[in-house]
C-alpha cells in the first residue's frame, strides 16, 4: 500500500514529532534520515539471513534495533513492523517474521518515495 | 567541563545524543557496547554515564552493577536509556544502581533537564568531597606551620615502625626544640614567635629527604621520622637540620633573630628502642640532654 499523503495519520513520518524530539533542527533530521536508510539496508540484509537460518535471537535483536531507530525518527509504520519482527523472534514464529520483513520493505519504500516527493 | 560517557549500540540514537550533548557543552566519549564502556569508565574520569539497557557484550544493568560494585574517586551519575517502562523493569534498573532513567524515544528537552539534575548532583558531590578534603587537612595538619600535627606524625611513626619490622630495616626519630623560644615570645610577642615557628618548619622541611616526614609535636617541639635510617645517619641528618636552622638569621617583624635548636635522635636498631613509645621517649630524652649540654647541639640516644 502506497501512501504519500502528509496528514499525520497516514504519513510514513511524523515530522512535527521527530523535529520536536531533536530540537527542531531540520538539517540534523535529514542527516539522521540518511543514517537510518544506511542502517536499514544493513539490518534488512541481516534479517533475511536470520530468517533463512531460523536464528530467532538475531531476528529479535535486529527487530529491536530497528524498533528503536524507527521510534526515534517517528516512523509509525516502520515502528509497527519492527515491533512485529521483534515479537516474531521472541515467539520463534517464522511466518510472522517473513510477514514483518515484507512489511518493513514496503514501508521503507513508502518512506523513500515520501521523502523524495517532499524534496 | 563534565565528562559524559555514552554507551549505546544504536548508531542513530548515539548520533542524536552526541550532537545534543556537544551542543550543551559536555565533553563526551561514545562507546558501542557495555564492555567498551566499562573499559572507558576505568580509564577516564567519567562523571555522568548514559547507558542503553540492551547492548551487546554487557547490558546496561550488568554495567551499572559493576560500576556500583567498585569505589571511585568521584560519584558517577548513571542514566539508563530504555524502551522498558514497566514498573518491574524500572525497579530492576534502580536496584542495579541507576540514578535516573529516560524512556526511548526520548525528547531532547527532557534529556537536557535530566542531565542538569545529574550535573547538580555531581556538583554537590564535589562540594562534599572538597569539604571532606578540607576537614582531613585540618585534622592532620598544624594550621600555623602546615606541617603534620602531633596526631598525624605519630600515625606516620606507627606505619613506618611496622614497615621497618616487616622489612627488617631501622627507622629513626629526631625530636627537636627551639632554644629559648619562651624568651622570643616574651620579648617580641607571639606574632614574632609564630614567624619563627613557620620559618623553622620551612627550613626543616627543605632539609629533610623526600621520604622523611616532620610534624609539629608540641608548642615549639618538632618530631621528624626517618625511614630506613640507622642511628649514625640519623645523627648526620639531625646535624644538617640543626645547621639549617642556625645558619641564617630569621627575618621577623621585630628584626633578624638568631635562632638555634637542640636535637635528640633515637633509632629502632637499638634493642631498648624496639617500640614506638620508646623511640619517642628516647629521642625526647636525648633532646633534653642536648639542652643540658648547652643547647644548639645534637645528641644521639
Amino acid at each position: 500500500m502506497m501512501n504519500n499523503e502528509s496528514s499525520p495519520g497516514n504519513s510514513p513520518i511524523d515530522y512535527p514529532s521527530a523535529l520536536a524530539r531533536i530540537g527542531d533542527d531540520e538539517s540534523f533530521l535529514a542527516e539522521l534520515l540518511d543514517l537510518y536508510k544506511m542502517d536499514f539496508e544493513t539490518k534488512i540484509g541481516g534479517l533475511q539471513n536470520a530468517i533463512d537460518q531460523e536464528n530467532f535471537v538475531s531476528i529479535q535483536e535486529l527487530g529491536h534495533g530497528l524498533k528503536g531507530s524507527s521510534a526515534n525518527l517517528s516512523l509509525p509504520f516502520l515502528l509497527k513492523a519492527a515491533l512485529d519482527m521483534e515479537s516474531a523472534g521472541r515467539d520463534k514464529n517464522l511466518d510472522k517474521a517473513r510477514g514483518a520483513l515484507s512489511t518493513l520493505g514496503q514501508e521503507f519504500q513508502n518512506l523513500q518515495e515520501f521523502l523524495s516527493a517532499k524534496g | 567541563m563534565i565528562q559524559v560517557l555514552i554507551a549505546e549500540d544504536d548508531k542513530l540514537c548515539r548520533t542524536i545524543l552526541e550532537k545534543n550533548l556537544r551542543k550543551w557543552g559536555y565533553e563526551i566519549i561514545s562507546t558501542k557496547d557495555g564492555k567498551e564502556a566499562w573499559k572507558v569508565i576505568q580509564e577516564k574520569n567519567i562523571q555522568i554515564a548514559i547507558l542503553d539497557w540492551i547492548m551487546p557484550k554487557m547490558d546496561g544493568v550488568e554495567l551499572c552493577k559493576k560500576i556500583r560494585g567498585q569505589k571511585w574517586d568521584g560519584y558517577i551519575y548513571l542514566i539508563m536509556l530504555t524502551v522498558r517502562s514497566k514498573q518491574i523493569d524500572i525497579r530492576k534498573g534502580f536496584a542495579a544502581g541507576v540514578d535516573d532513567y529516560i524512556t526511548k524515544p526520548f525528547d531532547t528537552h527532557e534529556l537536557k533537564a535530566r542531565l542538569q539534575t545529574g550535573k547538580r548532583i555531581i556538583g554537590l558531590q564535589n562540594q562534599l568531597l572538597d569539604s571532606q578534603k578540607m576537614l582531613q587537612e585540618i585534622a592532620t595538619h598544624d594550621t600555623l606551620t602546615n606541617l603534620l600535627n602531633r596526631y598525624e606524625i605519630l600515625n606516620v611513626l606507627t606505619d613506618e615502625f611496622h614497615r621497618s619490622l616487616r622489612e627488617n630495616k631501622p627507622v629513626s626519630t629526631v625530636m627537636l626544640d627551639i632554644d629559648f623560644f619562651k624568651k622570643i615570645n616574651d620579648s617580641y610577642g607571639h606574632d614574632v614567635g609564630d614567624e619563627v615557628l613557620v620559618e623553622v618548619a620551612s627550613r626543616l622541611t627543605g632539609t629533610l629527604r623526600r621520604y622523611d616526614k616532620v610534624g609539629r609535636y608540641g608548642g615549639d617541639e618538632f618530631l621528624a621520622i626517618l625511614p630506613g635510617c640507622d642511628l649514625r645517619n640519623a645523627k648526620r641528618i639531625a646535624e644538617r637540620l640543626r645547621r639549617a636552622v642556625c645558619k641564617d638569621r630569621i627575618h621577623t617583624e621585630a628584626g633578624q633573630l638568631y635562632v638555634t635548636i637542640s636535637v635528640g635522635c633515637a633509632s629502632s636498631e637499638s634493642q631498648s628502642h624496639k617500640s614506638i613509645e620508646y623511640l619517642v621517649k628516647f629521642s625526647d630524652k636525648a633532646m633534653y640532654h642536648a639542652k643540658n649540654m648547652g643547647r644548639n647541639c645534637v645528641i644521639a640516644s
